[in-house]
């Protein structure tokens, strides 16, 4: 394992130092060389080469170590780097020279002399986004910098154009003497600057900026073509571990025009831990397999890059291992693992899958009495017959609903507590009754009527402005983040301020009026949406759909509730199934859950296209969807990792440990101490997941970060670890209490049972759901024996299980 | 991004006024000594990259009248100058409030902000404002726990420096103010809290150490029982999955903890002498301070003292003469001078401040209302010049004179000191940069 990740690292060092003769086996390289010819038009302008080579599957880029001639330098030069710059019009080759393989690229260069017509959008806004000037730290913030303010990203080039041609009394842009311009002198270093220096003197976007204002700071001919889309080159690519990428993005204008803005765009991975990516484009790989996008952006348009990292071939060469397929799950997730080189893990145990069904659907520790009766079952099916009896119990609707709440937002300070309670119980009994989901977003999207009726409709009192609905909406029902959209173009998405208020333009009749019967939500009022800054109207319209000509008659939200609930609705049953998913995996196939964008792709599309279809053949059924992913042997792997797939934590390759939610740990500890909590304002009895206010008073339940409800975004439910929550465990007094309890379940149990060894086995079962390895049997035992206490020592081991990984996670 | 920060104004021709014999030679010269001793560092504002400041916030919540206690107006009209007379300080030309006179005796370790101002009247928004330097955004809930939209100072600073030695980075004595939270810096760099009085006589550190009943002993033959029936705890599970990775390194950070001895004598507020105990003033405040010097010491980068009920809308100068300023008198000049003593007082920043001043006109009921135009902040230590007051209010102390600072000014100050850049990001859960310091000055003339 080791040596065979030196060995590539050998062989990815071997093109990085250059070395001109490269052959592996008798099969010598062929040299991929993008594009194949070179169209250079105006002046400065510019190509990113782009050189590789495939082998073994794997595809080795070689455009930073490649040698580069240029065959007439007067026509066109061509850096170290494969960066080619027309001189002069004409027609030459660029000849490279990589891996002991030559190519050349023919090359033309027209219009190199003319003169240039900068416009202001397409030209000098791309550069100020470059360097940052007009980025949320800087410029672009909603108060300026300095007094001198952009808008954001350049979503408004009208203002931005004003801000550097009329403001600051004229000095920003100096017709007569460009170079005097502040904006020059500022970020080219000729004046103190609270940036620093951003674009050197004598560099191609120096020279861009300084021939517009030379030229008069104009806006540009008004007819001027539009960038049509961005193409990022190459779209995907095999790469070895810790091996480099360079990547090429071309900008395509409306009028068929393309040209090379790698070195304008700017780069993000969604996913760090497996590529990275330089300002430059160049994507380097991690030591782990996986697969990460790669983001290119430029002037709103976004494209991504997909970078995939095998899993190296061990020199001993295991096969891809022989498990089951259960169902379809298995053969999508085995397809993708196939293609990264990461094996599988065999089946979980028994005890292992009772544990994590109960507390993945229904939040709650099995007892050692269910355990002992799975566990001696023999009968065929137990599994899923167990997955079916979960599906029934009255803690599924409240676990369901606990997570539910969350993004629904029950948030008992906002609505208030009679409120807050009824919109529970209505959240509660949906997954009590396994309503159809399409029906449950339809109920909310569209509640009307008396809110005591229609607890639904208290979305619309927790999320006041029609704005802030769509929002909420997009992200729980489509898991789609369209806010940053209300000031500025979304800028890791397609989406733009139009999309947004088309999404508000359908909630904005929403009225409720005060009756003796209370709070009536009536869809009535008149309003029209208007783009913020065009002033134009907006007509309501839902994500990626055309704009209608006029505005739907009636309750617009109807309108929208059927395109969502759509069995064709590209979101809505994606996003899910990727929910369910996370919560029974521990990951998401989208990850973060509520993150859906074009440039944060699944990890495994097939997969999830595959599960949505399910859902949605189903009518949108979650018991089927949870009895789907349960019965497939991704499910139920063991977690015990190999040296096929130690560094996966991507591609479902083994069961993942799932941190518990605040509400079930504390439960479990309830649960078998047999001392339970009295919350204020419930019941006595109640357990935490059965809480439906997340602000009831408890320390435990804050400090393991019980979300406030505040948003409707998942990442409000802490996932870090503490010390003052380990801590807590380990020595917190209340806990000790329930240990050591006169009433509590331990007493019992050491009263009822003399036996040491049936006392452990017993504990076990409570604890890890699961008799304990005869190793465990006699160590314990023996603590037991040993002790002048047993009642006490009893709650040492109690204590001793209760802080262990085995109790604290899912697994 | 660069690492420097640059100021096109430079060393600033503001309204400094340097007072006092303990002003350098350069003072006397109508210099800071800040700019006398380097020049370039002044202008530019540069962070020098240092580990070893710390800093102790005294927040005084409700609101601390600063028109009676650190910037009187003996002038005003009595409607506004209220009823306390302002007395000489050792620093001359400083003055603070008559009951006041141990803080008067240390005037020359601590300089005033006088000309501090912000927008916000209401408690939530106003701590949160003081407490992260970002006023909160639409949508606010103060009632939260913790209800940060931005990060609290102290997270920041566990985040940046991490802890040094086996004490947590950032504790919250006695307990954590709602707007002393992590926000999108994440559960790991939210506040050690003490949740409890350290003036209560029974005063521990709950769970620090093990609850009572299980000595020593029974503590360590838990833990070596726990060892035997941790099945994951050597396996390649734990290392292979992030999340138990996490639970482990802070398993054993806990243990290191409960075991380490540095903060087992730190928190052990009795091993005071009782004389000490005595000269911080045995109640919350005067002891919160002692337990926050002991603290630092042990290794602490920053303490936030959450002291309440400073909010005096009602018989606002009796409760301040009976009840709060002699809390305050005794407790925060013990903590200059035994900082001081220790060698401590360079490398620890102290920070009194609530989250705004009070109105400067005196209500029907003998009380002052909220009132953030202005708010005298008083600094002290980790580089902050003794004797200095910066600006001044008007003449009915309603709002600063000329050139305001406010929060965002005090907290690019702290960071810089403690040698954290303020023009870092960090990234909120959407992926929207933010940074550390939003748009604030270094107030270079405190330095």
């Amino acid at each position: 394992m080791r040596t065979t990740r030196k060995c590539c690292q050998r062989i990815a060092g071997c093109f990085a130092a250059g070395t001109l003769l490269f052959t592996v086996g008798n099969v010598q390289a062929q040299l991929d060389v993008h594009p194949t010819k070179v169209v250079l038009g105006g002046p400065d302008s510019r190509w990113q080469l782009l050189v590789s080579h495939d082998e073994a599957g794997l595809s080795f880029d070689s455009t930073r170590t490649a040698e580069y001639w240029s065959a007439n330098v007067d026509v066109a030069s061509v850096s170290p780097d494969g960066i080619v710059r027309g001189i002069s019009d004409g027609e030459t080759l660029i000849r490279i020279s990589a891996d002991g393989k030559t190519h050349a690229v023919p090359v033309t260069v027209m219009g190199a002399a003319a003169k240039r017509s900068v416009h202001f959008e397409n030209d000098v806004l791309p550069v100020l986004s470059r360097f940052g000037c007009n980025s949320s730290g800087c410029h672009g913030k909603a108060e300026g910098q300095n007094g001198f303010k952009l808008s954001i990203f350049g979503f408004n080039p009208a203002a931005d154009l004003a801000a550097l041609t009329q403001e600051g009394r004229g000095r920003r842009t100096n017709r007569t003497v460009p170079d005097n311009s502040l904006l020059l002198l500022k970020a080219s270093g000729g004046m103190p600057h609270g940036g620093g220096i951003r674009v050197r003197r004598n560099s191609g976007e120096y020279r861009i900026l300084h021939d517009w204002i030379l030229a008069g700071a104009n806006a540009g001919y008004p007819d001027a073509p539009k960038l049509a889309s961005i193409l990022v080159t190459p779209q995907d690519s095999r790469m070895a571990m810790e091996a480099t990428r360079q990547l090429q993005v071309t900008a395509r204008f409306s009028d068929g025009r393309e040209i090379d803005v790698t070195h304008l765009a700017k780069f993000q991975s969604n996913s760090e831990p497996l590529a990275t990516v330089d300002a430059y484009g160049l994507v380097t790989a991690s030591d782990s397999p996986g697969e990460a996008a790669i983001m290119a952006s430029y002037l709103g348009q976004v494209d991504v890059f997909r970078a995939i990292v095998p899993q190296p071939q061990p020199e001993n060469g295991l096969d891809f291992p022989q498990e089951p397929v259960l169902n379809f799950i298995d053969e999508l997730v085995d397809a993708k693992l196939r293609k990264l080189n990461i094996h599988p893990v065999g089946l979980c145990s028994d005890a292992d899958f009772l544990r994590r069904v109960y507390l993945d659907i229904i939040g709650t520790l099995p007892t050692a009495a269910a355990a002992r009766e799975f566990l001696e079952d023999v009968s065929a099916g137990k599994r899923s017959k167990l997955v079916a009896s979960l599906l029934t119990r009255k803690e599924y609707a409240d676990f369901q609903a606990l997570k539910w709440s969350d993004v629904l937002r029950v948030d008992r300070l906002a609505l208030g507590h009679k409120h807050a309670y009824v919109y529970y119980r209505w959240v509660r009994d949906a997954f009590a009754r396994n309503r159809p989901f399409d029906d449950v977003a339809r109920e909310i999207i569209t509640a009307t009527g008396p809110l005591a009726q229609n607890p639904a409709g208290n979305i619309f009192k927790v999320a006041k402005k029609p704005g802030e609905v769509a929002a909420t909406v997009s992200q729980v029902f489509m898991g789609i983040r369209i806010e940053c959209a209300q000031c500025h173009h979304h800028p890791f998405d397609q989406w733009s301020q139009r999309d947004y208020y088309g999404m508000e333009a359908f909630f904005t009749q929403v009225n409720f009026k005060s009756t003796p019967a209370g709070q009536v939500l009536i869809p009535n009022k008149i309003s029209t949406t208007k783009h913020p800054r065009t002033g134009e109207v907006v007509h309501a319209h839902a994500l990626l759909q055309d704009e209608p000509a006029e505005t739907p008659e009636g309750d617009r939200r109807r309108v929208f509730a059927d395109w969502l609930t759509a069995e064709d609705n590209r979101w809505f049953a994606r996003n899910i199934v990727n929910r369910v998913w996370a919560q029974l995996t521990g990951r998401g196939i989208v990850t973060p859950v509520d993150d859906f964008r074009v440039t944060n792709p699944p990890t495994n599309p097939e997969l999830l296209d595959a599960l949505a279809k399910s859902f949605v053949e189903s009518g949108f059924d979650l018991h089927e969807l949870i009895r789907t992913i349960t019965s497939s042997r991704t499910y139920q792997l063991v977690t015990t990792p190999s040296e096929m797939n130690e560094r996966d934590e991507q591609n479902y390759s083994r069961a993942l440990f799932k941190r518990l939610d605040a509400e079930v740990r504390f439960d479990m500890i309830c649960q078998v101490t047999g001392v339970s909590e009295k919350f204020k304002g419930v019941p006595g009895g109640s357990r935490a997941i059965e809480l439906w206010d997340s602000q009831v008073p408890h320390y435990f339940l804050s400090l393991f970060g019980r979300p406030v409800r505040s948003t409707a975004c998942e990442c409000e439910r802490a996932t870090q670890p503490s010390v003052a929550q380990v801590l807590h465990v380990l020595n917190s007094p209340r806990i000790q209490e329930k240990l050591s309890s006169e009433a509590g379940l331990l007493a019992t149990l050491e009263a009822s049972i003399s036996d040491d060894e049936e006392l452990v086995e017993e504990i076990y079962l409570m604890f890890y759901s699961r008799f304990p390895t005869t190793k465990e049997q006699v160590s314990v035992s023996r603590y037991l024996a040993k002790a002048d206490n047993r009642r006490k020592a009893v709650e040492d081991v109690a204590w001793s299980l209760m802080n262990t990984v085995e109790f604290l996670f899912n697994h | 991004m660069s690492k420097k920060r640059s100021y096109c104004d430079g060393m600033s021709r503001r309204n400094l006024l340097q007072v006092g014999l303990g002003a350098s030679a350069a003072g006397a010269l109508g210099l800071s000594s800040a700019q006398a001793a380097d020049p370039g560092a002044a202008e530019t504002g540069a962070v020098v990259a240092r580990d070893d400041v710390s800093l102790i916030i005294l927040f005084l919540q409700g609101g601390l009248s600063t028109i009676d206690t650190l910037d009187l107006k003996p002038n005003a009209p009595s409607e506004f100058r209220g009823e306390f007379d302002p007395i000489d300080t050792v620093v001359p030309g400083m003055q603070v409030c008559e009951y006041l006179p141990g803080v008067a005796k240390v005037a020359d370790r601590f300089s005033l902000l006088r000309n501090f101002t912000h927008h916000d009247s209401g408690h939530g928004p106003a701590d949160h404002f003081m407490l992260t330097g970002y006023a909160p955004r639409a949508g606010f809930n103060g009632s939260l726990k913790p209800n940060n939209h931005y990060p609290s100072h102290g997270s920041v600073i566990s985040k940046k420096l991490g802890p040094r030695g086996s004490v947590p980075p950032y504790v919250c004595l006695p307990k954590m103010h709602r707007s002393g939270g992590a926000a999108y810096l994440g559960a790991s760099h939210a506040p050690f809290e003490v949740e409890a009085d350290p003036n209560a006589p029974d005063f521990a550190v709950p769970d620090l150490t093990p609850p009572l009943g299980i000595n020593s002993n029974r503590f360590d033959a838990r833990r070596e029982l726990m060892k035997t029936v941790d099945r994951y705890k050597e396996q390649a599970e734990v290392s292979a999955n992030s999340g138990t990775r996490a639970l482990t390194t802070f398993q054993k950070k806990a243990f290191d903890l409960i075991s380490s001895p540095a903060a087992r004598i730190a928190f052990d507020i009795n091993s005071e002498s009782e004389e000490t105990r005595k000269e911080y003033g045995r109640n919350s405040l005067g002891q919160s301070c002692l337990m926050a010097r002991r603290l630092v010491e042990a290794g602490v980068r920053c303490v936030t003292i959450d002291h309440t009920n400073w909010d005096t809308h009602y018989n606002n100068f009796n409760v301040l003469k009976n009840d709060l300023l002699p809390h305050l008198d005794a407790g925060l000049p013990m903590l200059l001078r035994d900082l001081e003593q220790r060698g401590m007082l360079d490398t620890t920043m102290v920070c009194v401040m609530g989250e705004f001043g009070r109105t400067p006109r005196v209500n029907k009921y003998a009380g002052r209302d909220h009132w953030g135009p202005s708010n005298t902040i008083l600094m002290a230590g980790g580089g902050v010049q003794g004797g200095r007051v910066i600006g001044a209010t008007n003449a009915r102390g309603e709002r600063p004179e000329s050139d305001p600072v406010g929060p965002a000014d005090l907290s690019a100050t702290i960071f810089h000191s403690l040698g954290i850049n303020g023009d870092d990001e960090f990234h909120t859960p959407e992926g929207r940069p933010v940074k550390i310091v939003n748009d604030g000055r270094v107030l270079t003339e405190l330095l």
